[in-house]
């Protein structure tokens, strides 16, 4: 998986100026539930103001994680099904999967890196 | 007037202005409203073209290369067909410009005293506060109130909780429930070949 600028994601959206690749339904399934390591999936909304008060951070986390464990994006307003399927009561909600599996989850806005990333890695310390 | 989405123009330049707004937003609904019957030219026809944002930054994009979705959510943006973008107070200020039924006021905000618009300040002034307690006026979707509005936010939540209008489900803080994410919009749609 490669998180270069202006990337065109396989099984998803475009993902210019982002290290955060957004996914739709097909490549949420080829990639978090086909996918084998750990990976972690933000899903948001862009209307979403505290989606947008924690981008930043993501941002950065997903820079300091991404050979560790991929980051993805899913947008709610147009996945509606997904988030149905994990129960989403709301954005932005982190869930961080192994072999295809929740493992963890973390819900509402954290707004510094060091607590993104445990909430990230946590789930993952005892595997 | 267009309703169709942001993406929906093209990269062309716009034959009139067009205004980025919030959907999920109930404010700024109710602006959007008010600007497509307000904002008319001197034929009566809508002089600016409003549209939702919409969920897709790359429709965005294409609208004008200079958009950034987080930032048009987090102010208005008014595209001008000369390609300048007008965001906050000064895409009001040149709404009101448009708007027949105020334009005898809208000269005020170009006045300048010692190099200094203090009319557009304070319109500016205005927009920031209008955006600071919109969360108080039941918009899920953007954020906390700020710092300076959480007192009148408490007392707006008490008075609509001891009248029966309050939600009375725990509230999650940080957090936009579901119903307030876009979750019944239609995903934008790709603009048809000119």
């Amino acid at each position: 998986m490669t998180h270069s600028p202006a990337e065109s994601i396989p099984n998803g959206r475009s993902a210019s100026r982002d290290a955060i690749p957004t996914l739709d339904a097909a490549g949420f399934k080829a990639r978090v539930l086909q996918g084998r390591g750990p990976i972690a999936v933000e899903f948001m909304s862009y209307s979403c103001a505290f989606c947008g008060a924690m981008e930043p951070v993501l941002q950065q986390v997903a820079e300091t994680l991404r050979s560790r464990e991929p980051i993805f994006r899913v947008n709610v307003a147009l996945e509606a099904d997904l988030a149905g399927a994990y129960g989403i009561e709301g954005t932005p909600t982190l869930i961080m999967f192994s072999a295809g599996r929740e493992v963890g989850r973390s819900v509402g806005l954290a707004a510094d890196a060091a607590t993104v990333l445990e909430a990230l890695t946590a789930p993952f310390a005892s595997q | 007037m267009s309703n169709s989405p942001a993406g929906a123009g093209a990269a062309a330049r716009p034959a009139a202005p067009i205004l980025l707004y919030d959907d999920e937003c109930a404010v700024c609904r109710r602006m959007a409203r008010w600007v497509r019957g307000a904002a008319r030219d001197a034929a009566g026809a809508p002089s600016i073209d409003v549209r939702p944002i919409g969920e897709d930054p790359e429709a965005l994009r294409r609208l004008d290369p200079r958009l950034d979705i987080w930032k048009v959510y987090a102010q208005s943006h008014l595209l001008m067909p000369d390609g300048s973008i007008l965001i906050a107070g000064e895409a009001v200020a040149e709404i009101l410009r448009r708007s027949p039924g105020m334009a005898w006021c809208a000269w005020l905000f170009a006045v300048r005293v010692f190099g200094l618009r203090p009319f557009q300040s304070l319109l500016n002034l205005g927009y920031v506060v209008l955006s600071d307690v919109r969360p108080i006026f039941g918009c899920k979707s953007c954020g906390a109130p700020a710092l300076w509005a959480r007192p009148f936010a408490w007392i707006v939540k008490t008075a609509n909780r001891r009248t029966g209008k309050g939600a009375r489900a725990a509230h999650r803080p940080n957090f936009t429930p579901l119903a307030a994410a876009g979750k019944a919009k239609p995903a934008l749609q790709t603009p048809p070949a000119p």
